[in-house]
């Protein structure tokens, strides 16, 4: 039996302490993990409270990524509770395992801290590793500060093994900016994390010699896309467990989470679609330009990336009153518009409000988001609702030396 | 809001430095953010810290800051870092050396206009006399305390003492020892 | 030869790739596949042909139709030494109480390593083509053959 950490009501965490904290409370029964920066901390401490009785699981060092994710799939599979924690060049050695994980129907919890991809070698943070797994199948939730690492970590364990899920869950939170930077955090007494949490239920596990079963079939043209197809339904319908597991959270500690958290959008003449730690920064931004200059700006985060909040980011944007979004991508887009003005965009073409859409790349590898950048881009917004069309190139760079970078023209209105 | 910017080289113990007193802190209720800036540095690389402290929850994930204290724990960062980046009219300076004030101010053109707001303790001295190796991150939280007025000096030590519980005795003794020098020593 | 083992009700049942083809919402989650239609508490002291093998199993499925040549078994010279049984690749050989009973024709993929591995002279396993019929093969079976002189 596994010894009781002593908490203090406000403990003062960083996202990577936070988030370890919370897999010692679930309880994991299989971590399998190889540390990289700067998600190491995660993977440290569950090993020293491992180490120290405080888990009754066992962690399992392996010699990769891969390693690691493969060994996840076979404890989840064998029917165990399973954690793991990575980032960046990590995540995306995991990456073809992690389409392994999700197709095998595995409710495993992976912590990411996110950090930009190589090259240049860089070990701060940026969304690159967030974007790389958008497509393989896991549920992603994203933490913007410590308090939310650690909050949605025990959530994820109850979304991805509820039995009407039962996908892989990656909790996201930002390299540095919160992985690294302690803030005052209230944690839960550990009986309490773990009644939330529930005891683990298995499905189709290996260790259930009285039902043997095949995990992992080969199938090929005949059978593999229905499989994908019940795949993505599943993905589909888990914003109605997301949402009551959410609703329990906030009777059990008053903290509200919502699948897109929006924040003065009432009365929003422009608003910004952003990710991460900067969601909050944001937020600070757009109270101060309403309060010294009257500019309207609301601000709309996803906290659920995947699956992708469409109907919800659609309502947040069909209002009368709403003329011109700008969509925030913190990872560098390859050769297109950003992923998140990507699938805003695609919202917005059904919407009877059909607002200006630009998009900025700002903040790769860790480059600093201020709250006077923040609000020059809300200006520039301000700018494109009274002009009634978009007055910049779509695409932009923020924060970036060198010649002003930009990409197409409107065609709408000028 | 209090902000604080440390001007500190790679393991000499600023992060912890910063994270013991927002913990510190944040036992009276308060919110607090501490923070750093050194990505893959290697040990004695010139780095950052930082610390916000405010009444109601910090959400500004910013890393720049105009800081109310800046803390040089390393002598010699003094006059290599630009370490009145972003300052303020009343931002006030606590440096680390062995120098007399007047002397080192003489040496930093930056500090020129702003005598009356900088503050000195030789932290490395401290540290090697009590710690018994070049550990300036706690003796400045002593000086922190006096310069500051945050806490009574006895309030800090002992919660400073919780935030250090996983060290021997011998550490923590040798550290409160560290930090009350400063607190009497700091000019 | 005993009838009753080497055709019991589910082996064999169904061509490969017959299983009927549902739609995605009923297709299993997680491309598990079950190997048994109920729980099986005593696996290990059940023979294949009192298990419930589900038609997931390739137990149910034949895939006799991919055999050109198949292994004719002569029980008058067998030895039992079971070298066919621990070589077959695909456990078509029967064997009971470590006696060989036979060949299972449903899955046997005529690949003839029991014919190698068999120590007798003459051989009690022999390749035939498939049209030639069992007792034909049997009656035209070879003489022992002696060992050449050096």
């Amino acid at each position: 039996m596994a010894k009781k950490f002593e908490l203090n009501e406000v403990e003062v965490w960083d996202g990577n302490y936070a988030a370890s904290q919370a897999l010692r409370q679930a309880q994991v029964d299989v971590v399998a993990a190889y540390p990289i920066t700067p998600s190491t901390p995660i993977v440290e401490n569950y090993g020293a409270y491992q180490a120290n009785g405080f888990v009754d699981g066992e962690f399992v060092m392996v010699e990769s990524e891969h390693g690691a994710m493969s060994g996840c799939v076979g404890a989840a599979a064998a029917g165990g509770r399973v954690a793991t924690a990575t980032s960046s060049q990590g995540f995306a050695l995991m990456t073809e395992v992690l389409y392994q994980a999700s197709g095998m129907r595995m409710p495993i919890v992976l912590t990411v801290v996110n950090r930009a991809l190589a090259s240049p070698l860089n070990v701060r943070g940026d969304h690159s590793d967030m974007y790389l797994g958008r497509d393989s199948g896991w549920i992603q939730l994203d933490a913007f500060n410590s308090q939310e690492a650690y909050d949605l970590t025990l959530c994820a364990f109850k979304i991805a093994e509820h039995l009407d899920v039962r996908l892989p869950t990656m909790v996201h939170q930002d390299g540095f900016t919160t992985s690294h930077k302690a803030q005052n955090v209230r944690p839960l007494q550990d009986e309490v994390a773990y009644k939330f949490v529930g005891d683990y239920k298995p499905v189709d596990d290996m260790l259930d010699f009285t039902r043997p079963v095949t995990h992992g079939a080969q199938t090929e043209e005949d059978w593999h896309f229905e499989h994908k197809a019940k795949q993505h339904k599943a993905l589909m319908d888990s914003p109605k467990v997301i949402d009551e597991v959410f609703k329990e959270f906030k009777e059990l500690t008053g903290r509200e989470y919502k699948r897109v958290e929006s924040y003065m959008m009432d009365d929003a003449e422009v608003a910004m679609v952003i990710l991460g730690s900067s969601v909050e920064t944001a937020v600070l931004a757009a109270k101060e330009l309403r309060e010294k200059e009257g500019i309207k700006v609301g601000i709309i985060a996803p906290r659920n990336f995947r699956p992708f909040p469409f109907d919800l980011i659609r309502d947040e944007l069909d209002r009368e009153n709403l003329k011109a979004v700008v969509c925030m991508d913190k990872s560098a887009p390859g050769g297109a518009m950003g992923a998140l003005f990507n699938e805003v965009a695609g919202a917005l073409t059904s919407t009877k409000a059909r607002p200006m859409v630009t998009n900025y790349i700002y903040g790769l590898g860790g480059r600093d988001f201020s709250i006077e950048e923040a609000q020059r881009i809300m200006k520039e917004q301000k700018a494109h609702a009274d002009a009634g069309h978009i007055t910049t190139q779509i695409q932009q760079f923020s924060g970036v030396r060198g010649p002003k970078l930009g990409f197409y023209e409107t065609r709408r209105g000028k | 809001m209090v902000e604080i910017r440390w001007h500190s080289r790679a393991g000499q113990g600023a992060v912890t430095g910063a994270k013991g007193l927002g913990s510190v802190v944040a036992t009276t209720g308060k919110e607090v953010q501490a923070y750093a800036l050194y990505g893959s540095a290697k040990r004695g690389a010139a780095m950052n810290a930082f610390n916000r402290i405010d009444d109601k929850p910090i959400t500004n994930h910013e890393t720049k800051m105009s800081p109310d204290y800046v803390f040089v724990i390393d002598p010699a960062l003094a006059f290599s870092d630009d370490i009145t980046k972003n300052d303020k009219p009343d931002t006030k300076y606590i440096i680390t050396t062995h120098l007399p004030k007047e002397e080192l101010i003489a040496q930093i053109p930056e500090l020129q206009d702003k005598k009356d707001r900088v503050y000195v303790v030789d932290c490395i001295q401290i540290s090697l006399d009590t710690i018994g190796r070049s550990m300036p991150n706690t003796p400045v939280l002593g000086a922190f305390m006096k310069v500051s007025g945050m806490y009574d000096l006895d309030f800090f030590l002992e919660n400073m003492k919780k935030v250090l519980s996983k060290f021997p005795q011998k550490i923590i003794d040798a550290n409160m020892e560290a930090i009350t020098r400063a607190y009497n020593e700091v000019k | 030869m005993s009838k009753g083992v080497l055709a019991t009700d589910k082996r064999g049942v169904r061509e490969l790739g017959a299983e009927k083809k549902v739609g995605w919402d009923e297709v299993p989650q997680g491309v598990v596949l079950n190997s048994f239609d109920d729980n099986v508490d005593n696996l290990s002291h059940l023979r294949p042909e009192e298990r419930p093998y589900s038609d997931f199993n390739s137990f149910t499925a034949t895939v006799a139709s991919w055999r050109v040549i198949k292994p004719v078994y002569n029980r008058d010279i067998c030895i039992d030494c079971q070298n066919c049984w621990v070589w077959c690749p695909d456990t078509s050989i029967i064997s009971r109480d470590k006696q060989m009973i036979g060949i299972d024709y449903d899955h046997c993929k005529g690949c003839g390593v029991c014919v190698e591995v068999c120590p007798t002279n003459p051989k009690s396993l022999l390749m035939f083509t498939e049209a030639v019929d069992n007792e034909e093969a049997l009656s035209g079976w070879p003489e022992k053959k002696k060992k050449e002189k050096k």
